[in-house]
């Protein structure tokens, strides 16, 4: 007898949404080198970041859904995470992001929180959706902005402080403003 | 294309070992937030961390092929404890590690899912053999390597600032489960 979960890859125009995995562990460890970690809880130790990654996998298990590794298509090279996500103590589930910056300017942040909000109304039937951002992160706020998120107040967590609540339009305001 | 895993399961006397899962949630909040229970892991933990420690607990599967197990009883389906093998990234050394709820101390039952897991370790993943780490303050943790055929190999500080004792365990010295647990210390 054996425990056993799956994780689904999605792919979009230029990007391989995939489950992470321990070759990303080292793209982590380079990212948390770099001052962009200010925003994610600040530099980690290696045993940290690998927890971290860990910790994506187990809340896929946890919850069914999670952050998923992003990769270029035509290159292969690892971008970030983002998926939906709700560890517990989140206000609600929320789609995030964590981009390593290796890819910055081409909206693929963008295309990847696309395909992971469009996976959170289309296939996990969520009904609304937010992103928690550090009031200081202009460019993940920026990014919330082009997705048709607005501000709805603040979260305060008992470990990482006070994070924006950036609240994305609904399936059904989207699926009217395609029509 | 998708990503699969599947954990092994063991079976015991009176244990089910399985990889830990959501419904597993329950034992670890009354562990992990249980500050004397605790002390020796780290707590008392958030409700928040306890969370994200089963979750990492479940990644290390993913990331390692190995790691924790949960003791199920098989009388009556319940979790009271883990038992498993870790080696996170960071940490200089694989080891057993095991944890119990209050009540189901003094039962065996980590010795008795240790014994599985260590040969599940020789034998299915190929290890020449396994270890623990304890803190010196730690005396059921020592009392257990004792009953596991423990011989103290090294001494070391740890990446948490904490010394630790390194045994080496030896399956095929384990006393049998229910061994007189207060007079091991002697024995051979």
């Amino acid at each position: 007898m054996t425990v056993s979960f799956t994780i689904p890859t999605i792919e979009t125009e230029r990007l391989v949404l995939r489950a992470p995995a321990e070759a990303d562990y080292a793209a982590w460890l380079a990212f948390n080198e770099t001052d962009r970690t200010a925003f994610v809880g600040g530099r980690a130790s290696p045993n940290t970041v690998w927890r971290g990654l860990a910790t994506y996998l187990g809340h896929w298990a946890l919850r069914g859904y999670g952050m998923w590794a992003v990769d270029l298509k035509e290159t292969g090279e690892f971008c970030g995470n983002v998926g939906p996500w709700c560890p517990q103590g989140w206000p609600e589930p929320e789609i995030g992001w964590t981009l390593t910056g290796n890819a910055e300017g081409k909206g693929i942040a963008r295309e990847a929180a696309l395909a992971s909000r469009a996976y959170a109304y289309g296939t996990l039937g969520w009904t609304t959706a937010i992103s928690l951002i550090d009031p200081q992160n202009v460019r993940s706020i920026a990014l919330a902005q082009r997705l048709g998120a607005w501000w709805d107040g603040d979260f305060v967590h008992d470990e990482y402080g006070t994070m924006g609540v950036w609240r994305h339009p609904g399936p059904d305001a989207l699926e009217e403003a395609a029509s | 294309m998708k990503h699969s895993r599947q954990f092994p399961t063991l079976a015991t006397e009176r244990l089910t070992l399985r990889a830990p899962e959501a419904r597993d949630l329950n034992a670890y909040m009354a562990f992990y937030t249980n500050a004397e229970a605790s002390s020796w892991y780290g707590g008392p933990l958030r409700p928040d961390q306890v969370w994200r420690r089963l979750a990492e607990d479940i990644g290390h599967w993913h990331l390692k092929g190995f790691g924790m197990w949960m003791l199920v009883r098989r009388d009556d389906g319940q979790s009271v404890g883990g038992v498993g093998l870790a080696h996170p990234v960071g940490w200089p050394r694989h080891e057993l590690t095991w944890w119990l709820l209050p009540h189901s101390r003094g039962t065996g039952l980590a010795q008795e899912a240790s014994v599985a897991i260590m040969s599940f370790a020789i034998n299915s993943l190929g290890w020449p053999s396994v270890e623990t780490h304890i803190r010196d303050g730690n005396l059921p943790a020592h009392r257990l390597a004792v009953r596991l055929g423990a011989e103290k190999i090294a001494r070391g500080t740890f990446p948490d600032g904490h010394d630790r004792d390194v045994y080496r365990l030896a399956p095929t010295k384990a006393m049998p489960f229910g061994a007189a647990p207060e007079r091991e210390e002697g024995a051979e």
